[in-house]
């Protein structure tokens, strides 16, 4: 596969679609670097500061009415931590760097790089429900409790960054049912579709 | 009818500044452009109303640019020489913090102190205050919290209680003189109260106020800090302060206008020189000696708060022309009964409260023409409200993060360096100072002036 071209994956996804697995089979496949909570890990080791403190507010959304921005500042410590994970992203993309990056809006972010090519990966209700209460042990209520709230939050990170809804098919070039395929029958559906659409552009 | 619109407009400001979705200067232009068309050309088909709350003609009136007691005269609409004070201070403060001034201070205080962070943390708080007399708190916190998330690295301490302290003291030091808070400036200019009038009043306040917030901060957290006093490493580089100086000579240069700055505030009620003229006078002068950096310097100002403020002026001119406010000013006469320990007490709690959960300016423009009223229908002392409404307002912002512009910068320039400020960890420790000051300040004003 050609790769002289900047390559940018960027994947939207539900909670427990398994868009991690994905965006992690993908990066490998194609010998991309992913993107994902590590470019806090990134900046905090740049900055000299402990991850710790920033990570909670990770992908954390923003309820207007109790914070305000002042001339580009802004007290709400998810917002500052965004921005500087966009700003992360936008100076990779800058570099010419191709990657595979996984939700913080991605899409929006480096809308304007021609490389692009979004995703957004959704799931059936039972398949995410049955994955969450694997991977962190909970019974099948408390992994559908989770599972709702998880999706909120995601849902409200990414409309206060994006004049585009989070999930609305007409954002992405390609909105996929992880629960159909599998998530290597996924990774193999986007690799075919990759593979045609730089073919075509080469 | 009108009147109806005018309340309708201001509420939907209000609402629209809070959920922060649109620029507040948009809203508050778009506001504004909706009181003249509607509440003024079709409701009330006044183009009188129109022209006085635009108040363009004072402008040319000698009292505007001179003698600043009779410049207040007119109240309504547009407060021009805020506009124009701010925007000169805008300018003056782009060209210190271009020549490195501010981190300058900031580490030669540090190094004056021998590094030793109780110390640092005590003159940081009063190094805070006294600046935020003369400079806006936005950015007195923007360096001083650069600063000290620095030494925080240097010197391994916990920077969120001295962060918080700064802010806290910036509120408080802006709320001591005319040009230290927004609500001030209004107030100064609306009213026709001098530099000194504040420095005199609401200054004594909150020098008082200063010492007890200095004491409750030690007390919180002295022992925090001289830990790290004790276990700081031998082999710490400390940083030169003259390395902080981008240019001499425009260091040299922008400290003596900020210098005649001071001056000119300070003497202006002898000189008859209105804060307008020195806004201007001070803009001329740092861009005619910053030569060919002086386009840079003007395209740095920050036009949309200038904005922000036309077009909030303009929406309290609505409510102002219709008569709004003063049915709210009866109102509060009828409650207190004319009793000024009452209205004393109204205006400065329901001030700070609100003040501590809304942007305290437009709050302040709102209540200038209903003290104003209130003053004039139950006989009390006008300049006892101002106090009391000035003082509200600007401590009351620092009770929550959101109350005052200052809180904000501080709590983002912390979080971006590795230390978020949730609304919990802040209120916790402003929240209790807030009340401490305000009580200081309504049991002085009692003694004072009732």
């Amino acid at each position: 596969m050609a790769q002289e071209k900047q390559r940018i994956i960027a994947i939207g996804r539900e909670f427990g679609s398994g868009g991690h697995l994905v965006a992690e089979e993908l990066s490998k496949r194609l010998e991309l670097p992913m993107y994902d909570k590590n470019i806090l890990e990134h900046i905090a080791e740049l900055k000299n500061v402990d991850v710790k403190n920033w990570e909670k507010y990770d992908e954390h959304p923003k309820f207007s009415p109790i914070f305000r921005n002042v001339q580009g500042y802004s007290n709400s410590p998810g917002e500052v931590i965004a921005q500087m994970q966009f700003e992360y992203l936008r100076r990779r993309a800058e570099k010419g760097e191709s990657f595979v990056v996984l939700g913080r809006c991605g899409e929006t972010v480096l809308k304007d790089y021609d490389g692009l090519v979004s995703i957004f990966l959704l799931a059936d209700e039972d398949s995410k429900i049955k994955r969450i209460a694997e991977r962190e042990n909970l019974s099948m209520e408390a992994a559908r409790a989770r599972m709702k709230s998880a999706n909120l939050k995601r849902k409200v990170y990414h409309n206060n960054h994006s004049d585009m809804k989070w999930g609305d098919s007409r954002n992405y070039d390609l909105c996929i049912n992880s629960s159909r395929l599998g998530i290597d029958g996924t990774v193999d559906l986007i690799m075919e579709y990759l593979d045609k659409l730089w073919n075509t552009e080469a | 009818m009108a009147q109806i619109v005018a309340v309708g407009i201001f509420v939907l400001m209000f609402v629209l500044i809070i959920m922060d979705r649109i620029p507040k200067h948009i809203i508050t232009l778009c506001c504004a452009g909706a009181t003249i068309l509607v509440v003024f050309g079709l409701l009330m088909r006044s183009p009188e109303a129109i022209w006085e709350t635009l108040n363009l003609r004072s402008i040319g009136t000698v009292q505007f640019w001179y003698e600043a007691g009779e410049a207040a005269e007119s109240t309504s609409g547009i407060n021009w020489a805020t506009i124009f004070f701010i925007f000169g201070m805008m300018v003056m403060v782009e060209g210190m913090a271009k020549a490195g001034f501010f981190r300058w201070l900031c580490m030669t205080i540090a190094k004056a102190v021998h590094y030793r962070v109780t110390a640092i943390f005590i003159t940081f708080m009063l190094m805070s205050s006294i600046l935020a007399m003369f400079i806006d708190s936005i950015t007195v916190i923007l360096f001083l919290a650069a600063v000290t998330m620095e030494l925080a690295h240097l010197l391994k301490f916990n920077p969120v209680p001295m962060i918080i302290a700064e802010i806290f003291c910036a509120n408080l030091g802006g709320s001591a003189t005319m040009c230290g808070d927004p609500p001030n400036i209004i107030v100064g200019t609306a009213l026709g109260y001098s530099f000194m009038d504040f420095v005199t009043n609401t200054g004594v306040i909150a020098g008082i106020s200063l010492i007890a917030v200095l004491i409750y901060f030690y007390c919180c957290f002295h022992k925090e800090y001289r830990k790290a006093d004790e276990s700081r490493a031998a082999d710490v580089v400390y940083p030169d302060p003259k390395d902080a100086i981008t240019d001499r000579r425009e260091f040299a240069v922008s400290s003596v206008i900020f210098g005649i700055a001071v001056v000119l505030l300070v003497t202006h009620a002898n000189t008859g020189l209105t804060v307008a003229f020195i806004g201007i006078f001070i803009a001329v002068l740092t861009l005619v000696t910053s030569g060919k950096e002086a386009l840079d310097l003007l395209k740095k100002v920050d036009y949309k708060t200038l904005i922000f403020f036309v077009g909030l002026f303009v929406v309290v001119g609505g409510l102002e022309q219709t008569g709004v406010l003063v049915l709210v000013a009866d109102f509060i006469g009828k409650i207190s009964g004319g009793n000024i320990y009452l209205m004393v007490l109204i205006i400065l709690w329901v001030s700070a409260i609100c003040s501590a959960v809304v942007d305290n300016i437009p709050f302040a423009a709102t209540m200038i023409p209903i003290i104003k009223t209130l003053a004039s229908v139950t006989g009390a002392d006008l300049s006892t409200l101002a106090w009391t409404l000035s003082l509200a307002t600007d401590i009351g912002g620092s009770a929550t993060p959101i109350g005052a512009s200052a809180n904000v910068v501080g709590t983002s320039v912390a979080a971006k360096e590795g230390y978020p400020i949730g609304w919990g960890e802040y209120c916790k420790t402003a929240l209790p100072a807030t009340i401490l000051v305000l009580l200081v300040c309504m049991v002085s004003i009692f003694v004072r002036y009732c």
